[in-house]
């Protein structure tokens, strides 16, 4: 069993959920996030973040995946602030609903004045809230955007154990680790972590506090990157207790302080049954045969 | 209709006897804050925690209270809500019904809820305040392909029964033909059957056949009061079929037509006769085992 605790899964088709669930994913999380172009009405935030815990959480479970979101208003979208500010206002309306498990991903991008602005906001809402933070670390100016942010949350009083730092390196980990916050690490072709690397960093750092997670979106992306990762490490002789650790415990830990995610929502989940959608411009059209787990589930279309 | 306070606590009793004390005080405790704050933000969120104190469990009632229910509003069913779903019910019809702001709190709701919550708010419509000004929400909602969402609104519901025009109707009806939803469980259905709904249920029908695929038996129950020649060849198909629930549909949509031609197409068929006028064979069984065959 493995968690993606980092997917956008709304930028994926069905054919990944699919091979994302026969790979063995029995649960994912969607931070929001920006749709690869900002936004410019405050309308399509509160869609989107609708569609999070609506449609997109539907949609997995048709295939027998558990999905879980994050909220929160990404670092590069903060950069407009009169959209930001009204997104603010929404995000209280959201952060309380069943399934979310983060604030998040919020942070810095090119680290400016209005970025550090909301990102200090989102820090107190997760208090507020009560729950844990999913931090983006910028691409440019990674390391220093990284220590800042760590600096940050503990400035607002987060404790690092729910916090939650992203997209890490080498040239991170190390200081996050330190610090006592997990680190995610994003195995995503070019511009991240490839599966190599990431069984190096678990063999040198060990398995405690470390995420793997694909961050597979509407870019060149791998929506099967933490199963793969998981067999190279079984592959280069890492412990079956520290894969699992890394590709499933160590996310249920520290996105389960949420009160939101349990692994009984997946071990007592009914068996999937895409039968009972069959409708209008759902995902199964007239005419296929649902893909059923047992032959109860069959049924004449 | 009886009265919000009414409704209230009646489902407050129903709450009581499936819920935990601690979550009943978080209720209690809420209940008050949005009547005598009227906060939004402490309604919204009231509204989105109920999830971490209430289950989805169905809510367990007698049948005094299945009638109680139907007494303070005529065709109310909470026996097919959720715990949950009372909660939030509840915390709905405390917030004070002064129009305007009424609207806005409830539009917003509805624009930002997740599935459950949705699930709620729909099924809700027979017991919300100014119901003809909630149609367009209503009927906007037959649109979902959440299957949860749909049957909130289309089963076990009196809401589209009492409101919907025709042709929003007829298309709720199809709709959950197409979805495969069980038809014995909208209500009123029988009131409402007009042709244009059976000559789109024909259709449907022979696309079903052209494409090689079988109609569900319930679709049949839709022609019976406008019975004509085309009918007729549909109905005497369905009873040459080898399907023996759709023959079992075929025949209780000629028996309960009253047309002599209609006789002469099942009159030889004496045992499935016999088992209708002996209420073997009805549309809710006829349903019912469709949904279990197909689960």
């Amino acid at each position: 069993m493995y968690i993606d605790p980092h997917i956008h899964l709304v930028s994926r088709t069905t054919d990944d959920y699919e091979a994302m669930r026969k790979a063995g994913i029995v649960a994912t999380i969607e931070p929001a996030f920006w749709l690869g172009q900002p936004r410019t009405e405050v309308g399509s935030f509160k869609d989107y973040f609708s569609t999070l815990v609506g449609w997109e959480r539907f949609r997995a479970s048709q295939f027998g995946i558990v999905h879980y979101c994050t909220m929160g208003l990404n670092s590069k979208e903060a950069n407009n602030v009169a959209l930001a500010e009204q997104v603010m206002e929404l995000l209280p309306l959201y952060a309380g609903k069943e399934g979310v498990v983060a604030i998040g991903e919020i942070g810095y991008d090119d680290q400016t004045e209005a970025e550090d602005r909301f990102y200090r906001l989102q820090l107190e809402l997760a208090k507020e809230v009560n729950l844990p933070v999913l931090i983006h670390t910028p691409h440019r100016d990674k390391k220093k955007g990284t220590t800042r942010s760590m600096d940050v949350a503990e400035e607002h009083g987060m404790d690092p154990g729910w916090v939650v730092v992203d997209h890490n390196n080498e040239e991170t980990v190390k200081e996050v680790l330190d610090r006592g916050f997990y680190a995610g690490f994003t195995i995503y072709p070019h511009t991240k972590m490839g599966s190599d690397r990431m069984v190096e960093i678990v063999k040198q750092y060990g398995p405690e506090r470390i995420i793997v997670n694909s961050a597979a979106d509407w870019g060149i992306s791998d929506p099967l990157a933490v199963p793969k990762t998981a067999n190279l490490m079984r592959k280069m002789g890492i412990p079956e207790e520290h894969v699992r650790l890394t590709t499933y415990q160590n996310a249920l830990t520290v996105f389960g302080l949420s009160g939101q995610m349990n692994e009984s929502d997946w071990l007592n989940a009914p068996s999937i049954d895409q039968t009972k959608k069959l409708g209008g411009n759902s995902v199964l059209r007239g005419g296929q045969v649902p893909r059923v787990e047992g032959p109860a589930d069959r049924v004449e279309n | 209709m009886a009265s919000a306070s009414e409704i209230i606590n009646f489902l407050k009793t129903l709450v009581e006897k499936n819920a935990e004390e601690k979550s009943i005080s978080w209720l209690n405790q809420k209940v008050e804050q949005v009547q005598s704050s009227g906060s939004n933000s402490a309604f919204f969120l009231a509204f989105s925690q109920a999830s971490r104190f209430f289950k989805k469990d169905s809510l367990e009632l007698s049948e005094t209270e299945a009638r109680q229910a139907d007494l303070l509003v005529d065709g109310f069913e909470p026996a097919y809500w959720s715990v949950l779903q009372a909660a939030r019910t509840i915390l709905l019809l405390s917030y004070p019904q002064e129009k305007e702001k009424w609207f806005a709190i409830v539009n917003q709701l509805f624009e930002t809820a997740d599935m459950n919550e949705q699930q709620a708010l729909f099924a809700a419509l027979p017991v919300l305040p100014y119901p003809e000004e909630l149609l367009p929400r209503a009927i906007d909602g037959c649109r979902t392909n959440m299957t949860l969402v749909f049957d909130a609104i289309a089963l076990n519901n009196p809401y589209p029964a009492k409101y919907f025009p025709e042709a929003n109707w007829n298309q709720l009806v199809l709709k959950a033909v197409f979805m495969q939803r069980p038809l014995y469980r909208i209500q009123k259905l029988d009131e409402r059957r007009n042709l244009a709904l059976a000559d789109i249920a024909s259709d449907f029908a022979h696309e079903r056949w052209a494409a090689g695929r079988s109609v569900m038996p319930e679709l049949w129950r839709l022609v019976v009061p406008f019975i004509n020649d085309r009918f007729l060849a549909d109905l005497k198909r369905v009873i040459e079929s080898e399907d023996e629930m759709a023959v079992e549909a075929g025949l209780l949509a000629l028996y309960q037509c009253d047309s002599e031609k209609a006789k002469q197409l099942f009159k030889s068929r004496c045992e499935e006769v016999m088992a209708i006028e002996y209420g073997e064979i009805t549309w809710e069984k006829i349903g019912i085992g469709f949904q279990e065959k197909r689960t």
